[in-house]
């Protein structure tokens, strides 16, 4: 089993099951809103697909000979064409590229070793999870205690000094904080590696599994690797983490300072219950509810902001494949690619309206 | 036009007295800290367009000159031979040196093992090539001495004319012989006096010069995608709002997708598409933030629309166009005002990313994202060429950034409010 399909089945089977228990317990409005968002998500799928096929297909000069290069001779340009269908009508190409996006089969890849797209990227897309998954929860907690802790310093150094932050933060450069966090504690201090996913030697003893090498290294009890993981992923994590955490102290703040103006809040300070307690506990969960419909949007600059992590740190995900591909002219590969980024940003997005829904019972149509 | 005087509050009679510039002055009597905020970033902004708009004034050299040795460090001196004189001698370049043909030659000191013979050797030959037939020749004649020091001593004693030495270690002994001057230097074009304040790339280029010179880019970037967008998203936007029904339905499903879709990843493609050239990442980028400012418009008008006074005009017969230009457009424009100044800051970051990429711009222009990408390689020994394009990129963002937030505390009371 390879390894991108064992991942689907760790994050797929759960939340269809949730999705199932959700379905026959919820309310009908709760279903009628599920099924409704599903059925925007095609159209969204859809969309993204057909625009990457097109933007992509309007190439001046054709992809094979362009992958090729001067290597190529006519008749072996004229024998991938033929085989790859790209003799064929755009409208032809253009089903099978839908077919393709269905069943997540995108074929071989133009150059490298010719493998399957989608073995190559059962290696890549696990060190893009390993990545993200880690930065997001950075990001999060980071971003909702330090909104949180703003607001209830409202007008004050502390809530000054955070918004300050949220507004640099935003106008850094993503690959230029991981440049500088590779300076300081890379070249400076030596302290943590700047490139790449593990040590080499110690690479050869991990046993591959899902190919998130935390996971496999937990798995199968290797410490000295789960070690060298550990220490490879801290810059680059912390790298994407803080950019997105801006963010997500701006919202927290003004979301926490609206909630805090509604009567409750005030019935609460008026119960005589500490301040700290009415922020955290009566403000902080109600202010979240419009955070983590944001939380949807967030997926696109984090992906984003993957791509440059991975790159700054030769990082082996998807966004630096992407990159490698683009370079080397791989058309069917770059096409591959950027359509299994729609299919993540429709998915998370689907996910996260759906939990939103349970949270806020006035979100459903 | 009395009655109106008389209810309307002092400080707007005030207002009324003085002209525009005072008004916007006065400004921070209401807006305190969002006005300072605004009125500091506005300098900011209006300095990088003044630097993206005649870098030549700021750059000491071109963005492709190689203006200097490789990989000196911010503020220091290049390490380059030059000539040393008694300083009452007049003699502060290598053509002092010439003598009538047929006179001694004079003697110039040097330091046994160190290749400052060699330059001055060189150099001297091909000034020598140049008085031929002139009457004149130079033709010195080397002396070479084993320390610096005892080449420094016979300069001072007048043993010899002048002396030819490494620039940095004459640094630290100058201070010995004060009757002593330092010349120009023998490398051509490469001053010892430096000037590199910000220290030189792998190719010798001047960091700082190249900084400047990168302004023009980003900003050109910035604005032209950020208009394109907004000159194609707010008629989209009016028209999608402003009529309802299918039309809205689908451009709304395209627009959603394209702005849920992560930036860079789309402009990644078209460029990748496109081929490099600054006008293929412009498109790309613009590409992208149509669907900001159609969310923005749409979502105006759609509230606008239901606002009473349209409902009048509509009552009394105004035709579609009319509502548009005159009750609808106006409302929206604010908006967008202060979206484009955000815009601007996003786009320049942006195209800072496809370019670190190695995407979109050709590879040898002046721009920050280039600049970084190369100085990668180096940060183990060269830490200036990854430091300074990036403070630059965050700069010109902050700014931009800094303005519309200010601009948006102001002009949206609502948002002021929280």
């Amino acid at each position: 089993m390879s390894p991108l399909s064992l991942i689907f089945l760790i994050i797929g089977v759960p939340a269809l099951v949730g999705l199932i228990y959700i379905f026959v317990r919820g309310s009908a409005g709760l279903r009628r809103y599920i099924i409704t968002r599903i059925a925007l998500t095609l159209p969204m799928v859809f969309i993204l697909a057909s625009l990457v096929f097109f933007v992509l297909r309007v190439i001046p000069g054709d992809p094979v000979s362009s992958a090729l290069g001067p290597k190529g001779s006519p008749e072996t340009v004229a024998r991938l064409n033929e085989q790859l269908g790209l003799n064929d009508p755009l409208i032809v190409q253009y089903a099978r590229f839908l077919g393709s996006v269905v069943t997540l089969d995108f074929g071989n890849s133009l150059t490298g070793g010719h493998r399957p797209i989608v073995d190559e990227m059962s290696e890549r897309f696990p060190a893009t999870l390993e990545l993200v998954i880690p930065a997001a929860i950075f990001s999060l907690v980071l971003g909702i205690f330090g909104g949180a802790f703003a607001a209830s310093r409202r007008k004050r150094t502390a809530d000054y000094s955070l918004r300050l932050y949220s507004v640099i933060i935003y106008s850094l450069p993503i690959f230029w904080l991981g440049l500088m966090l590779q300076l300081l504690f890379g070249v400076k201090l030596g302290w943590l590696p700047i490139a790449g996913r593990i040590d080499a030697v110690v690479g050869t003893t991990l046993h591959h599994i899902t190919n998130i090498y935390s996971v496999d290294a937990l798995l199968t009890g290797n410490w000295p690797a789960l070690r060298s993981v550990l220490a490879h992923l801290v810059l680059p994590t912390l790298t994407l983490g803080l950019i997105l955490s801006g963010v997500f102290v701006r919202l927290t703040r003004i979301n926490v300072i609206e909630t805090m103006q509604q009567d409750y809040v005030e019935a609460a300070r008026a119960r005589g219950i500490r301040e700290r307690v009415v922020i955290y506990n009566h403000a902080l969960k109600n202010a979240m509810i419009p955070v983590i419909t944001l939380i949807g949007l967030q997926v696109a600059i984090l992906l984003a902001g993957a791509v440059l992590t991975e790159t700054v740190f030769s990082w082996p995900g998807m966004g630096r494949y992407l990159v490698e591909r683009i370079s080397s002219r791989d058309y069917t590969a770059v096409q591959s690619v950027i359509t299994m980024f729609a299919l993540f940003v429709a998915l998370i997005s689907l996910a996260v309206d759906i939990i939103y829904s349970l949270v806020d019972p006035r979100v459903r149509y | 036009m009395a009655i109106e005087t008389q209810t309307q509050p002092e400080w707007r009679k005030d207002l009324q007295k003085v002209g525009f510039a005072r008004r916007l002055l006065a400004g921070r009597r209401w807006y305190g800290a969002d006005w300072w905020l605004v009125a500091i970033s506005a300098v900011m902004v209006l300095a990088f367009i003044i630097l993206a708009l005649f870098p030549s004034l700021f750059a000491n050299y071109g963005p492709d000159e190689q203006a200097g040795p490789r990989f000196l460090a911010p503020g220091a001196r290049p390490d380059v031979p030059v000539l040393v004189s008694l300083a009452s001698s007049g003699i502060t370049e290598l053509s002092d040196l010439e003598v009538p043909t047929g006179d001694p030659r004079p003697p110039v000191g040097v330091v046994r093992g160190v290749p400052t013979a060699q330059a001055l050797n060189d150099q001297a030959q091909a000034l020598n090539d140049q008085l031929s037939g002139t009457g004149t020749e130079l033709r010195p004649r080397i002396a070479r001495f084993d320390t610096l020091d005892e080449v420094l001593q016979a300069v001072a004693d007048g043993t010899v004319v002048a002396a030819v030495v490494q620039s940095s270690e004459y640094e630290q002994l100058a201070g010995n012989y004060p009757t002593v001057a330092e010349g120009e230097s023998l490398t051509g074009g490469v001053s010892s006096a430096g000037g590199f304040i910000l220290g030189t790339n792998q190719i010798g280029q001047d960091v700082f010069s190249r900084l400047i010179w990168g302004t023009r880019i980003a900003l050109l970037i910035g604005f032209s995608a950020s208009i394109i967008a907004l000159v194609l998203g707010v008629p989209l936007g009016l028209l999608a709002g402003f009529t309802g029904g299918i039309l809205d339905r689908i451009l709304s499903v395209i627009m959603d997708s394209l702005y849920a879709f992560p930036g860079l990843i789309l402009a990644i493609s078209i460029t990748a598409v496109l081929g490099p050239s600054v006008l293929n990442v412009i498109v790309a980028i613009a590409v992208l933030y149509i669907p900001t400012y159609y969310r923005i418009v749409r979502g105006q008008t759609l509230s606008v629309k239901e606002e009473l006074y349209v409902e009048a005009a509509r009552s009394i017969g105004a035709r579609s166009v009319e509502i548009l230009r005159r009750y609808i457009f106006p409302n929206v424009i604010p908006s967008v005002a202060i979206i484009f100044s955000v815009n601007v800051a996003d786009a320049i970051l942006t195209g800072a990313g496809l370019s670190f990429l190695g995407l979109g711009l050709p590879p040898n222009t002046a721009d920050w994202g280039i600049d970084l990408a190369r100085g990668q390689g180096f940060i183990q020994t060269a830490w200036w060429l990854i430091t300074f394009p990036g403070i630059a990129i965050m700069l010109v963002v902050l700014a931009f950034t800094m303005m519309g937030e200010g601009l948006m505390e102001i002009f949206n009371p609502k948002l002021r409010e929280r």
